[in-house]
């Protein structure tokens, strides 16, 4: 017997299904309506913020609503390929509104939109001038003369450069999420580079950075017919706001890539994809090698067990590379790329676990 | 899966599986990459080759052509980024003197 088909059907229950069904039905239009009119965008990064630093199109946040119990304050280095508001994606559902909410000094380090100003910058550019001044700030800001300091991929590269090539980074601890650094494991959108199939010139427009689209193409190519499966979901839960919201959230941060400043997309495919330069521990960087073994303050290598943008065998060498083999700790997350940002996962695992950790790894109230 | 997904959805999900994991293994072959390569550098090639033909088109008529805006527009840019970080490097001075007279 089918045990999803009771035995006996009661006239109270098909009643009150019956009403669940109409009411359903009433709510998939109405949602139906607004989602194609698109009249109805959730809010995103909508935590209170003020921008204590700003340098071009670099701006540095820090976030309101807590009462910052611990320190030092955590700042985070997003990507320089998305938009930073994936960890702060809606209220209720906010990797930043969660550590703040926790007592966190939270600060954000956003790159902003790239155009034909910032095609010239490298990665000098962003380890060896905007991060300095903007970790000054928020050290001026907040207090404190340490940070924690989280990279969110690309941004955690970024992160662990600046911590191994300054020494007086002053990192008492250091958060790679999602970070890659054995590039060979990448994956089908890097191989094209690293094989020479296509050179970075071939994907530099007229601004000199590699166009927005191009990216969201890339990303697009590794899996392209899941939309079919999540636009069947949304249909399925077209009645549920808070789904309908989540999904409109993810879908606008998901096309809602930023152009990549051509000099320093050079560099990457020269270096870090072609070279593999990170695997060797260290890296040539404003005319010195940078020594990731130079890190100092402890370590935590986060990543996303089923990740199909950075795969944990990419993330997996932090272990070996960066830091005091001491201080290393692994945290290994279940689902996605985007599990450090938004979704069950997140809620259930990667935020409590982060917190966690930190709050651990953080000066205790007094 | 989820057991309390209706039948229409999973059949979906399933076919979605069933022709999806075929097309990203052939997204991530050889031939798939040969192809994108070969797209891209022919298209750079029509698009260089359809630019040269209107530039000297509009060359001829003393008109500027876009490559030449691009051109402008690109030592605008340099210009403004020098400007910049000389507006930073003052600014970073001018705290600099401030902060050691306030020592």
């Amino acid at each position: 017997m089918n045990p999803r088909v009771p035995s006996v059907i009661n006239p109270g229950d098909l009643v009150s299904r019956l009403n669940r069904d109409v009411e359903r039905s009433i709510l998939r239009a109405r949602n139906g309506i607004r989602y194609v009119r698109g009249s109805h965008s959730p809010p995103v990064g909508a935590t209170p913020k003020d921008v204590v630093w700003k340098r071009d199109k670099a701006e540095l946040w820090r976030y309101k609503g807590g009462d910052r119990r611990y320190g030092p304050p955590v700042v985070i280095v997003h990507s320089l390929v998305s938009r930073s508001y994936i960890l702060d994606l809606r209220p209720g559902n906010s990797t930043v509104e969660y550590l703040t909410r926790a007592g966190l000094d939270v600060f954000m380090l956003d790159w902003g939109v790239p155009d034909e100003l910032d095609a010239d910058n490298d990665l000098e550019r962003y380890v060896d001038w905007y991060l300095p001044r903007a970790l000054a700030a928020a050290r001026e800001a907040s207090g404190h003369e340490e940070v924690t300091l989280a990279g969110y991929c690309l941004g955690g590269v970024l992160a662990a450069l600046y911590a191994a090539g300054h020494e007086d980074a002053r990192v008492r601890n250091l958060i790679l999420m999602a970070t890659p650094v054995d590039f060979d494991e990448m994956g089908a959108m890097v191989a094209l580079l690293r094989e020479g199939r296509l050179n970075p010139e071939e994907m530099i427009d007229e601004t000199g950075n590699v166009p927005a689209d191009a990216l969201y193409s890339g990303f697009y190519m590794l899996a392209p017919t899941t939309e079919v499966a999540q636009k069947a979901t949304l249909l399925e839960n077209l009645w549920n706001d808070e789904f309908v919201e989540g999904f409109q959230a993810m879908a606008t941060w998901s096309r809602d890539h930023v152009p990549f400043p051509g000099a320093a997309f050079r560099q990457l495919v020269e270096l870090l994809v072609r070279q593999n330069i990170l695997m060797t521990g260290s890296m040539p960087l404003g005319g010195r090698p940078v020594e990731l073994a130079d890190v100092r303050g402890n370590v935590l290598n986060a990543m996303a067990e089923r990740d199909n943008v950075v795969p944990a065998p990419a993330v997996e060498p932090v272990m070996h590379l960066v830091g005091d083999p001491a201080r290393r700790e692994e945290l290994r997350l279940p689902g996605g790329h985007v599990t450090f940002g938004t979704g069950r996962s997140a809620f259930k695992h990667t935020m409590p676990k982060l917190t966690g950790w930190i709050i651990e790894h953080s000066d205790t109230p007094a | 899966m989820p057991a309390n997904q209706p039948l229409w959805l999973r059949a979906v999900l399933r076919l979605e599986r069933a022709i999806g994991e075929p097309i990203e293994s052939a997204v991530r072959s050889d031939t798939y990459f040969d192809l994108v390569s070969a797209t891209t550098r022919a298209r750079r090639k029509v698009e260089g080759a359809a630019e040269g033909l209107s530039r000297r088109c509009l060359h001829m008529l003393n008109l500027p052509a876009g490559s030449d805006i691009r051109r402008m527009r690109q030592q605008l840019a340099r210009m403004e980024r020098r400007l910049n970080q000389l507006a930073h490097d003052v600014s970073e001075l001018d705290e600099a003197d401030v902060r050691s007279e306030v020592r």
